[in-house]
């Protein structure tokens, strides 16, 4: 049997910051089912920059590793359709994302929009809702 | 289809409270909606997965569930009650009493949300107004770390920016400038065209510096760069603002929040010139409400503990320090803290006595010691509620339902404990 040596091989990671926002479409969905696919799928994604990904060697659509001190997820990757700033991503509110956000929370209010993580191409699948909380 | 009479509905799916949707109802079921938006109709039709009596994760009668619930509190040392963005006036009210009578901490999502910036509002630190009359008078409005078209879908078509008003009759075709400061060109920002004004993650705070530096006829200094024309041009759109409003979103409060007095000082340099107002965009329908209803009651408006010398208020009264290293006990009333705060804190849940109160099954309910399922407010349960600007609106009923309102359920808990 042939050896697969490309999954020894760690993925280059980078770093970037993560910056949580609204999406009315993933809100409604959540709002219906939050255990739903359509639900998984507007949630557990992050949208970058389409030259950054290049750069990262990160196709669109593509599934992602986010990992911070404290905790790691998979996600999928999205090319944004505009121009974005150099070295962020942005997810919607919601699990994936406060996976990853620190318990250091000054003045009461976590870091919701200053995640600094290490994204990495995964081959694994994105995180279902019960592997992120061991439901 | 037989069509039934429509009944004109305030929609409880965000702080806008939208008063004019449609709703057709036959046999007590909601048959179709008409002007919501998405959020609105998710909210309406309601969701999947409804939340059952349940005790250690097995169903029972709710007068069971409610007395093991009075007894979790009863038992606790810290008891912390948590949520109530998503409940009436009168539930929260009835929250604040149980929180008193248990000697309680009480605390709402608005602590990690737009509950600073309506402390500066109550207080009169910052000057505030209606969306009304941003509908009728507002000239130039600024959305400032906010995007409502992806959080407030009908706030720029019912009042900031798209209607005519009083004193706006050629619309935004002519009589409004939309301006939107953020670190990305969201929604919102498409609609500002040339006015977005892209600044870096944490740059909040040194912009509205050199904003006040423009305004002053400075040459504004920043760290970052930026081209000093624009903000010079946009320090003299807002001089000339005859009634201009900064919609302040949470990109703007996270940024500024260690330094919030800015907010403030901004607004007091920008009325020598003009005439400015500022209005949080708070998210859940009555959050705001929560904030009053509490500063009514205590001179707070969140992260409260009750003790004996009466009740105190400070940063280790707020959910996420009280969940760190406090609470010994929690119950939490329309909202799933599990999928709204960061894990490395929401993870403590699991570690004590939980109880959910909720119309619907979430990642909260899992892991709750007892979930006692309440009717939705706004759909099954009618009151009052608190827009985001602070207008008092009436919360009515669109159809009968099977269980018990929050407020019904925090009342018999409470004669349970006393």
């Amino acid at each position: 049997m042939a050896l697969d040596v490309g999954k020894f091989i760690k993925a280059p990671e980078y770093d970037i910051k993560i910056i949580t926002r609204r999406d009315v479409f993933q809100a409604s969905v959540c709002e219906e089912d939050c255990f739903s696919d359509e639900c998984l799928e507007l949630s557990a994604l992050i949208v970058l920059d389409a030259a950054e990904m290049k750069r990262m060697g990160i196709q669109d659509g593509a599934n992602v590793r986010l990992t911070s001190i404290w905790g790691s997820v998979v996600v999928r990757a999205m090319a944004s359709p505009r121009e974005e700033q150099k070295g962020l991503g942005f997810m919607v509110n919601g699990p994936w994302v406060n996976a990853l956000v620190s318990d250091e929370t000054p003045g009461g209010i976590p870091a919701f929009k200053d995640i600094e993580v290490k994204i990495s191409i995964s081959k694994d699948g994105m995180t279902g809702i019960k592997e992120l909380f061991l439901l | 289809m037989e069509m039934t009479e429509p009944i004109t509905w305030t929609c409880t799916g965000c702080a806008l409270l939208c008063e004019d949707i449609q709703v057709y109802i036959k046999d007590n079921r909601v048959e179709k909606v008409e002007h919501a938006c998405l959020k609105g109709k998710a909210r309406v039709y309601g969701c999947k997965h409804t939340a059952m009596s349940t005790v250690d994760q097995e169903e029972v009668d709710v007068n069971n569930a409610i007395r093991q619930a009075a007894e979790i509190l009863e038992e606790a040392r810290n008891p912390l009650l948590y949520g109530w963005s998503n409940s009436t006036s009168e539930a929260q009210v009835a929250g604040i009493e149980l929180a008193q009578t248990l000697g309680a901490c009480i605390d709402s999502t608005s602590s990690f949300c737009q509950g600073i910036t309506i402390n500066e509002i109550i207080n009169g630190s910052v000057p505030s107004c209606t969306l009304d009359e941003v509908r009728e008078k507002a000239d130039v409005v600024i959305y400032w770390g906010a995007d409502p078209m992806s959080s407030h879908p009908r706030h720029l078509s019912r009042y900031s920016y798209f209607p005519r008003g009083e004193l706006r009759q050629r619309g935004y075709e002519e009589d409004r400038t939309a301006i939107c400061i953020d670190v990305t060109q969201s929604r919102t920002a498409k609609i500002c065209k040339g006015m977005f004004f892209s600044i870096p993650p944490g740059g909040d705070a040194e912009f509205m510096q050199a904003l006040m530096d423009g305004l002053a006829g400075r040459v504004p200094k920043l760290s970052y760069d930026f081209d000093v024309k624009r903000i010079l041009e946009l320090a003299a759109v807002l001089k000339k603002a005859e009634f201009g409003v900064i919609f302040a979103g949470l990109g703007l409060v996270y940024s500024i929040k260690e330094e919030f007095d800015l907010i403030s000082e901004f607004m007091s340099t920008l009325n020598r010139f003009s005439n400015f107002f500022l209005i949080p965009m708070a998210g859940h329908f009555n959050m705001r409400g929560f904030n009053h209803n509490l500063h009514e009651e205590t001179g707070f408006i969140h992260r409260v503990g009750f003790t004996k010398n009466g009740p105190v208020s400070g940063v280790e009264y707020s959910v996420v320090e009280q969940l760190k290293h406090g609470a010994d006990a929690v119950m939490v009333v329309g909202s799933d803290p599990l999928a709204s705060l960061p894990l490395s804190i929401s993870r403590r849940l699991k570690d004590i006595p939980l109880i959910l109160v909720d119309p619907c099954s979430n990642l909260t309910t899992r892991v709750a010691d007892v979930t006692i399922p309440c009717g939705v407010s706004g759909i099954e349960v009618g009151g009052t509620a608190i827009r985001l600007d602070g207008k008092k609106m009436d919360i009515s009923p669109l159809i009968q339902g099977d269980g018990l309102s929050d407020e019904m359920i925090v009342r018999r808990i409470m004669e349970e404990v006393s």
